[in-house]
């Protein structure tokens, strides 16, 4: 009994240091329980992903709980050997498109979505991370989303040619034009030159295209 | 060097990927160059947005479409390997998997049960319960967890709404307002998963008219790509001799997703 409760803790310990695409591998052979484990690393990230480009929570909520139903649905497609990351961020991408695409009804959006608040930041910080929030989802949204996938979800920039589906110069290049438009824009709303108030800017939704396969 | 040769290497500066030559190459610009100083600190600056933890339901939520999913795979296995005399049998293999939490929940609504039954039934109260008295208690847990079912299909939240579907299939006679429900659910519901859960429900009540129909019709209906393969795959599953056509004007469809056009094809040769 002891020997087994030992294996089992094991097992967990093994399973937790597992590598994704070994994990996937098992849900892909069945195993649905261990997709809990991938949830657990990366339903947080995506849902970072999800509410900065969206700038909407319970949509970001909705949308993981999405990419994690495509995971069971199409566990079969998921090709042994190719990097889980890059997959599942496919996953993310098209489960996106596919909802405005259904819901066109959301053509605009708020961006109005204040960061949450970080107890332990000066004032000086907060005012500066919301400032920022608020340049960023000025940004188109083609701009808004390789920014995010570089900078927050800390992709590399041939995994982001990838899942993009471009050339790795076009996305180093896309890149440093999003930074450009996004310190422009920050100076602008620090400067007050463009309207600090948080009811001015509503950006026009422009529907993001799919790319790659489809998932 | 001129700031647009420097904006070609920036990227991979600020992911550490030059190397030390060039790291150099774009630091002494930057300590002269304010603008693409400024690019820099912006960067930086990005790192002070938090990041963000998904509210605590998100793991429940997960954990309730997981376990949907798998009990609607297990019960669509069971049917496949043989429905006849398995169908008691793996009920109660079913509720024993349950988990603590619903079985306790089951106990608790029996006790309203025996409760709502002393108070509405209006009949004395014998210390010695008979026959009958067990029977009309059990018709009323099965009325009790129908109504369960109905008031959480209403639900604003979808797992709640998934919980009411997985409850509908304890009882192995849907009901017709319960039947009624699922296929509104089938239909109209906001969420993928919910609808999945629903068609997972209603997939073992092939002999009702009113599902079948409810099924073919859906087939039109649905956008979401998940939704139409899962019809499909069922409608290929029950044999049904009105599939062909409509899969065949299914196929027409514009814009239709390339892979369920594919399912599709795939399912009419097989009905044929």
């Amino acid at each position: 009994m002891k020997e087994q409760e030992r294996t089992d803790a094991e097992n967990d310990q093994a399973m937790k240091l597992a590598p994704d695409e070994d994990l996937m591998l098992e849900v892909r052979n069945g195993a649905g329980e261990t997709l809990g484990v991938l949830f657990d690393r990366y339903h947080t990230p995506l849902y970072n992903f999800y509410s900065k480009l969206t700038g909407d929570r319970t949509l970001s909520e909705d949308l993981v709980q999405e990419v994690f139903l495509r995971i069971l649905k199409y566990r079969q497609s998921y090709q042994p050997g190719t990097p889980f990351r890059a997959w599942i961020y496919q996953i993310a991408r098209n489960a996106r498109v596919d909802h405005y695409r259904k819901t066109p009804k959301h053509i605009t959006f708020e961006p109005e979505m204040a960061p949450a608040v970080m107890p332990k930041d000066s004032a000086q910080h907060s005012e500066e991370a919301e400032l920022l929030h608020r340049a960023l989802m000025r940004m188109p949204e083609e701009k808004r989303e390789i920014l995010i996938l570089s900078r927050f979800q800390e992709l590399r920039y041939d995994e982001i040619a990838r899942l993009l589906g471009c050339e790795l110069g076009t996305v180093k290049t896309r890149i440093h034009r999003a930074i450009q438009e996004l310190r422009q824009t920050f100076r602008q709303i620090e400067s007050g030159m463009i309207n600090k108030d948080k009811n001015s800017g509503v950006t026009k939704f422009v529907p993001p295209r799919r790319a790659g396969n489809e998932v | 060097m001129k700031c647009e040769q420097i904006g070609e290497l920036l990227p991979d500066y600020l992911q550490g990927n030059l190397d030390e030559e060039q790291n150099e190459i774009v630091e002494l610009h930057t300590a002269q160059c304010a603008d693409c100083r400024d690019e820099v600190t912006i960067w930086k600056k990005l790192g002070l947005l938090p990041v963000e933890q998904p509210s605590a339901a998100s793991r429940a939520r997960f954990e309730a479409m997981l376990h949907a999913y798998q009990t609607g795979r297990s019960d669509r296995l069971s049917a496949r390997f043989g429905r006849a005399g398995r169908a008691a049998g793996s009920n109660i293999f079913q509720w024993l998997r349950t988990p603590v939490g619903v079985v306790a929940w089951s106990a608790a609504l029996l006790v309203i049960g025996i409760f709502a039954g002393n108070y509405f039934g209006s009949r004395p109260t014998h210390p010695v319960a008979n026959q009958d008295e067990i029977a009309a208690m059990h018709t009323e847990l099965t009325n009790m967890r129908q109504l369960v079912v109905l008031a959480m299909l209403q639900q604003q939240s979808a797992s709640e709404r998934l919980q009411g579907v997985s409850w509908s299939q304890r009882e192995e006679h849907l009901d017709p307002q319960v039947m009624a429900a699922l296929l509104h659910t089938l239909r109209f519901d906001g969420s993928v998963d919910v609808r999945l859960a629903a068609l997972n429900a209603l997939s073992r009540h092939a002999g009702q008219p009113q599902v079948h129909k409810g099924v073919l019709d859906a087939l039109q209906e649905q956008q979401s790509p998940l939704v139409q393969v899962a019809l499909i795959d069922l409608l290929t599953e029950w044999r049904d001799p009105d599939a062909t056509q409509r899969l065949r004007n299914f196929e027409q469809t514009p814009n239709l997703n390339p892979t369920v056009k594919q399912r599709a094809e795939w399912a009419v040769s097989k009905l044929n």
